[in-house]
């Protein structure tokens, strides 16, 4: 591969266009009647199952697991447009990143964009991982939180092998390294991650949106023209309340959903969000919203949006997508390798040239650079400034300062945390 | 010998059969199975306890959205009546060697995914999309003026989705109509308007009930549009449902909802037969 492959193409502009990671509509309308029997038949499954494989018993052996050569192949779960892309010779698209590993290893990949939302891909897995079947995924990626706790919990994803991971230990992001919801990395590897902060439409704001509470404030956002992203929003007004999600109790989601009341009586809210806030925003129906940061950068500096990506004042959410192996995986060796493989400087940023997300892989920063210099040696002014600005980004490479100021969401660790959870945060989304 | 042959309408029957069986009333008794269930995915999933508590809880809870969408529901039904039945009138009677081309054209956004359909309303109907930007811009209507994210843009949408399921069933009844018998009331000395309330309405009462069913059952359950075109105040059981299933798993909680949602539909249309029953209808008709 030579480093032209990296270079940017047109095509990928156009279809990042309409699909980012987050915001692709979720399998709204298709599949989920199959997906709701699916559910269904593995609901009435684990009748028979219960306290049998559960309870987090951790019956796995890693020697076990992990031994012998790699398979020869091995299949990949992403979300769309979530690695690099680029055309060969033919105009068929193809992830230079991935063709690099299968020409090193001599394992071929099978990757596939199929996760659109972490709880609808694990509806589909649920009942295949709770029979004790091979999802026939040997990487699957899954956002820090319930899903990520109820996949853990129940030993429906295999413990990594942490000796074949060099590479992790030698250029992983501090904030990528020993998580709270996962001690150790003993469950997985960061892919990407980012930031819950506000995105702005510059065009349609009243003055400048700083902190929270603008988004409750009509005569800067007006009426009906609010996004929320219902599940990030309790834990960034928990934030930006001055309450650590990570240890808040009860009371504390109270005060949240407070505020959170309180902001829809100021009739600012358009709606509450999954994930297609984008559009909405590039459309101008919203003027300000609950975003994800690489999904409002790359409208920004790629793709000239009049937008803009807020840091709230008193902080933001920080998530972290993380690669799993699932339990009965056919290729455990070969995935802990390519997982692996992704944390070598050089590979992780021909992913976040592409992506926009925050890289666990600070050495990307620098690699950034010097691609920029080389774009502009070679003529390419405006690849080299857009390189240069997504280098120099605070949100792809924040401060001390800045991470300071984020924390992760509540993970919830019983059903009855799930439960009061639920009961107190559904009715402000669900009316 | 007789023994077949009195056995031929079963084998007949057995390829349908078979399938009901297999995909409706296994999941369907699956589903009442789930609906009774108790647990949760973080302590070792869910188990059978006879858990009639789900269907108080979630009838509690969410007895808003159930009103809603049989409210949304009725006004959709109604509104695609009062829109088709002249249109299809209109192809039955007066359609001649286009009557072909005319259904075609009815049918013709089934050729396109639903999905992106109502989501092509979404940037029709935007706050500066192609008609209200226009109209703000020539100052017909307010700056902060919008329509989607209100129950007006749910409803239409919804309306718009399931028009050709009224319109079809109403056209196929208009359609067996002998025009003779028409013919033979105005000989009789009826006026247009009394041909058509004691001949053709009455005559078309079955397609209208078709229709309703058709429109009614389906927009109830209905959550996509909610989903793309409505705002906060526009939920409907569907999305709720959808939600528990797909994002809380909430399993036995969305099905608990989904079987109350099948028996009050179930209800409501017995209640409807009963008052328009299609053959006490017709015959009540005639003789008035």
């Amino acid at each position: 591969m030579s480093q032209r492959d990296r270079s940017f193409d047109p095509m990928q502009e156009i279809m990042r266009r309409r699909f980012t990671r987050r915001s692709v509509l979720r399998g709204t309308g298709m599949g989920v009647a199959g997906i709701s029997l699916g559910s269904l038949l593995a609901a009435c499954g684990s009748d028979s199952g219960t306290g049998g494989g559960g309870s987090g018993s951790g019956g796995f052996d890693v020697a076990e697991i992990y031994t012998g050569e790699p398979g020869g192949s091995l299949a990949f779960a992403n979300w769309p447009f979530y690695i690099d892309q680029a055309k060969d010779e033919s105009g068929s698209v193809y992830n230079p990143s991935l063709a690099m590993f299968e020409e090193q290893a001599g394992i071929t990949v099978d990757y596939e964009d199929v996760i659109n939302s972490n709880e609808e891909f694990f509806g589909r897995l649920r009942p295949v991982l709770e029979a004790g079947d091979d999802t026939g995924w040997d990487i699957i990626v899954i956002t820090n939180g319930r899903i990520f706790t109820a996949l853990t919990v129940n030993d429906w994803v295999y413990p990594l092998d942490t000796s074949r991971r060099p590479n992790f230990d030698a250029n992983a992001a501090t904030w990528a390294k020993d998580p709270a919801y996962d001690p150790g990395n003993t469950h997985g590897m960061p892919w990407q991650s980012g930031l819950t902060g506000i995105g702005v439409n510059t065009e349609m704001v009243n003055g400048e949106i700083t902190k929270l509470d603008d988004l409750a404030n009509p005569d800067k956002v007006g009426l009906g023209m609010v996004g929320m992203l219902k599940y990030d929003m309790a834990d960034f007004v928990m934030i930006n309340l001055g309450i650590d999600p990570v240890t808040s109790t009860p009371d504390d989601w109270r005060e949240a959903a407070d505020w959170l009341l309180y902001q829809k009586d100021q009739g600012v809210v358009r709606n509450y969000y999954g994930n297609d806030y984008l559009d909405e925003l590039k459309n101008e129906n919203l003027s300000a919203s609950m975003a994800w940061s690489g999904d409002v950068i790359y409208s920004q500096l790629w793709l000239q949006y009049p937008m803009e990506f807020v840091f709230p004042e008193d902080g933001a959410l920080l998530w972290i997508d993380n690669m799993l192996i699932p339990a009965g995986a056919q290729n455990p060796v070969g995935a802990m390798q390519l997982m692996d493989f992704f944390y070598e400087p050089e590979v992780a940023t021909m992913v976040t040239e592409w992506v926009q997300y925050m890289s666990p892989v600070p050495a990307t920063q620098d690699l950034m650079l010097q691609d920029a210099d080389a774009a502009e040696a070679e003529g390419d002014k405006g690849l080299a400034n857009k390189l240069r600005a997504s280098a120099e980004s605070p949100y792809l490479y924040p401060s001390e300062e800045f991470l300071a100021k984020t924390s992760f969401g509540r993970s919830l660790e019983t059903d009855e945390e799930v439960q009061e959870w639920d009961s107190i945060f559904l009715p402000i989304s669900q009316t | 010998m007789g023994t077949r042959r009195r056995l031929v309408p079963y084998y007949l029957l057995s390829p349908g059969g078979v399938y009901l069986l297999i995909f409706f009333l296994i999941p369907l008794g699956l589903m009442v199975y789930t609906s009774l269930q108790s647990g949760g995915l973080l302590s070792g999933g869910f188990t059978f306890s006879w858990e009639f508590q789900n269907y108080a809880d979630v009838l509690g809870s969410y007895q808003t959205q159930f009103i809603r969408s049989i409210v949304y529901s009725l006004i959709v039904t109604f509104v695609a009546l009062l829109l088709s039945y002249p249109m299809t009138y209109w192809i039955a009677f007066y359609g001649g060697r286009w009557k072909s081309s005319l259904l075609l054209l009815l049918l013709m956004p089934f050729f396109v995914s639903f999905v992106i359909r109502t989501i092509q309303w979404k940037f029709i109907l935007g706050d500066n999309g192609p008609v209200l930007g226009l109209l703000k811009t020539i100052g017909l209507l307010p700056e902060g003026f919008g329509v989607l994210s209100t129950p007006f843009a749910v409803v239409a949408g919804i309306t718009y989705n399931y028009l050709p399921f009224t319109a079809l069933p109403l056209y196929v009844a208009l359609e067996r109509i002998d025009k003779r018998l028409v013919e033979a009331a105005k000989d009789l000395y009826s006026s247009r308007w009394q041909a058509f309330r004691k001949v053709v309405w009455p005559l078309s009462l079955p397609g209208v009930f078709a229709a309703f069913l058709l429109t009614f059952v389906p927009a109830t359950g209905d959550y996509v549009n909610a989903s793309l075109l409505g705002g906060p105040g526009t939920t409907m059981i569907g999305n709720i449902i959808q939600d528990k299933f797909l994002t809380e798993n909430a399993y036995p909680q969305a099905a608990a909802l989904s079987v109350i949602l099948m028996v009050a539909m179930v209800i409501l249309a017995t209640i409807y037969a009963r008052i328009l029953g299609t053959e006490e209808a017709t015959r009540a008709a005639a003789a008035a």
